[in-house]
């Protein structure tokens, strides 16, 4: 029992390769727009992370995103595709066990293609500003450990940052997974929720802080305050989200 | 079993799927926010485009863009899971219907829930504008027969989309593929738009005609004419093709 059976559950529906294919594909992007439109950027003298996350990560989120509430559609579909969910419930542990070992799961491949896609992006630094004179030593320096060293922190943080920012897109999509049983709501439900989150404008921070408009949100050129906001949201809507599927499950399960 | 009949057939099926209830939601989603910044439309003066058009494609190219190809994609994992639990399909083939005869009615259907949901839209476009005339003292509704025209094109734009969303989804048993590669199909079009070769991209194509509808009521916005020949015959070949594909694929899996 555990993460390992959870694992087990997904081997064969194709989650995990489906969700490399498409960190694969978000890592292409930025590769894609800069042997494309290099000299549009190229030119610009500020950080040369800011300059890929400014141009590329809408974009990238969004595919983030879809894959996510692609994999949390299938995790639950496969319980209730043939009513394995049943079997589940009777078992001797609690029902909302399965649902953080799923997000817990979700989370770690979401930490796997978020990785790819900083690779892809760090890779994009050193071949297009890597140059001399490029932004890539203005902004680091150009001596040869510390500037690097100093340009992988940079590529941490904005992982974890990323990364804190789809948390509560795993856990909001595991919990619509979770309440419907056709996988078509569910995935309706995803969708209309990340087109909503595509239409919010940026300015107000109350309407920012819809889980699935904070992918987009990149700290990259973000104040100190605004980053740290974010964060206390993310956070906060996570615990949130957990402890509403709590009390979802027990209400369901004291009605059935 | 006449075609027709099949068809009736295949709508009943769905009657309890809430599918419509999805789609609704989805184009109430739509115009709220246009609704809520309908001031933002007398600030487009400098593009030449009055008020109203500009409320109205506003909204229809973010249908256009992700919403709509979204809802279709959501509306095949609705006509391929319906019947894959309980093996509802197993009893479908083993009727003496011609499996290409079925895979076509299923197509119609799709095609009848995309003409439900472009009306719908059209339909909160006509709401939605009242309400934004009212607040803004302001005339925003556009006479019927140009919104009709503008949603027709919309609408005959996308089958290819759809006939390729469909093929998707009965080629490809497995459901994460057939909806991550659908879902991640919709997202480079923002991109493949702005290129030459458009119109070997299907996904694209309602997105395409709405930009370029938007570029037609903008005065001074260049103007993108829509280049009949090339697109018409791509357009037809892609469909056929897709459909041709999906009937020889369909049940195929079923009946090893």
């Amino acid at each position: 029992m555990g993460i390992a059976l959870e694992y087990k559950k997904i081997k064969r529906t194709g989650i995990i390769p489906g969700c490399l294919a498409g960190g694969f594909l978000a890592a292409l992007i930025p590769v894609l727009e800069l042997a494309v439109r290099s000299e549009q950027y190229t030119g610009l003298m500020q950080p040369p992370l800011r300059t890929i996350f400014q141009a590329d990560w809408q974009m990238m989120s969004m595919l983030n995103m879809l894959i996510v509430i692609t994999a949390a559609c299938m995790m639950y579909h496969t319980e209730y595709a043939d009513n394995a969910i049943q079997r589940i419930i009777t078992l001797p542990m609690r029902e909302e066990a399965v649902y953080f070992l799923k997000a817990l799961l979700l989370s770690g491949m979401c930490l796997g293609f978020l990785a790819m896609e900083m690779l892809s992006v760090s890779v994009c630094i050193l071949h297009w500003f890597g140059g001399e004179g490029g932004a890539f030593s203005a902004y680091y320096g150009a001596s040869f450990p510390e500037a690097y060293l100093e340009l992988i922190q940079d590529l941490l943080w904005n992982l974890g940052y990323c990364f804190c920012m789809l948390l509560p897109v795993v856990f909001l999509s595991l919990l619509i997974a979770s309440a419907c049983k056709n996988m078509w709501i569910s995935l309706g439900v995803d969708v209309v929720c990340v087109f909503m989150a595509t239409m919010i404008p940026v300015k107000y921070f109350a309407l920012a802080i819809f889980p699935f408009a904070l992918p987009f949100q990149i700290s990259e050129g973000a104040g100190t305050g605004q980053t740290a906001g974010f964060l206390a949201a993310g956070i906060i809507e996570v615990l949130v989200i957990g402890a509403a599927e709590i009390l979802f499950l027990r209400v369901r399960r004291s009605l059935a | 079993m006449n075609f027709l009949s099949l068809l009736a057939v295949e709508w009943k099926k769905l009657r309890r799927s809430r599918i419509l209830l999805i789609l609704g939601t989805a184009t109430v989603m739509l115009w709220i926010p246009s609704v809520l910044n309908a001031d933002l439309n007398f600030g487009m003066q400098a593009e030449g485009i009055s008020p109203e058009h500009n409320f109205l494609i506003q909204g229809f190219m973010g249908m256009a863009w992700f919403m709509f190809p979204a809802s279709m994609v959501v509306g095949t994992v609705l006509l391929a899971q319906t019947e894959r639990t309980n093996h509802g399909i197993l009893r479908m083939l083993a009727l003496p219907i011609s499996a290409g005869k079925l895979c076509l009615a299923k197509y119609m259907i799709l095609l009848g829930l995309a003409a439900i949901q472009v009306l719908m839209m059209t339909g909160m476009y006509y709401i939605s504008a009242a309400i934004a005339s009212q607040m803004q003292d302001y005339e925003f509704l556009l006479p019927p027969l140009f919104v009709l025209a503008q949603a027709g094109k919309l609408y005959v734009s996308s089958l290819p989309m759809i006939a390729f969303f469909w093929m998707l989804s009965v080629c490809i048993q497995t459901p994460i593929f057939s909806v991550g590669i659908g879902l991640a199909s919709i997202v480079p079009s923002v991109l493949m738009i702005n290129t030459k070769a458009w119109f070997l991209y299907p996904m694209d194509y309602p997105f395409y005609v709405i930009t370029a509808e938007y570029g037609k009521l903008a005065s001074n916005l260049s103007e993108a004419e829509i280049e009949l020949l090339p697109w018409i015959v791509a357009a037809a070949a892609f469909t056929g093709i897709c459909l041709a594909v999906s009937c020889m694929c369909f049940g195929r899996n079923e009946r090893k």
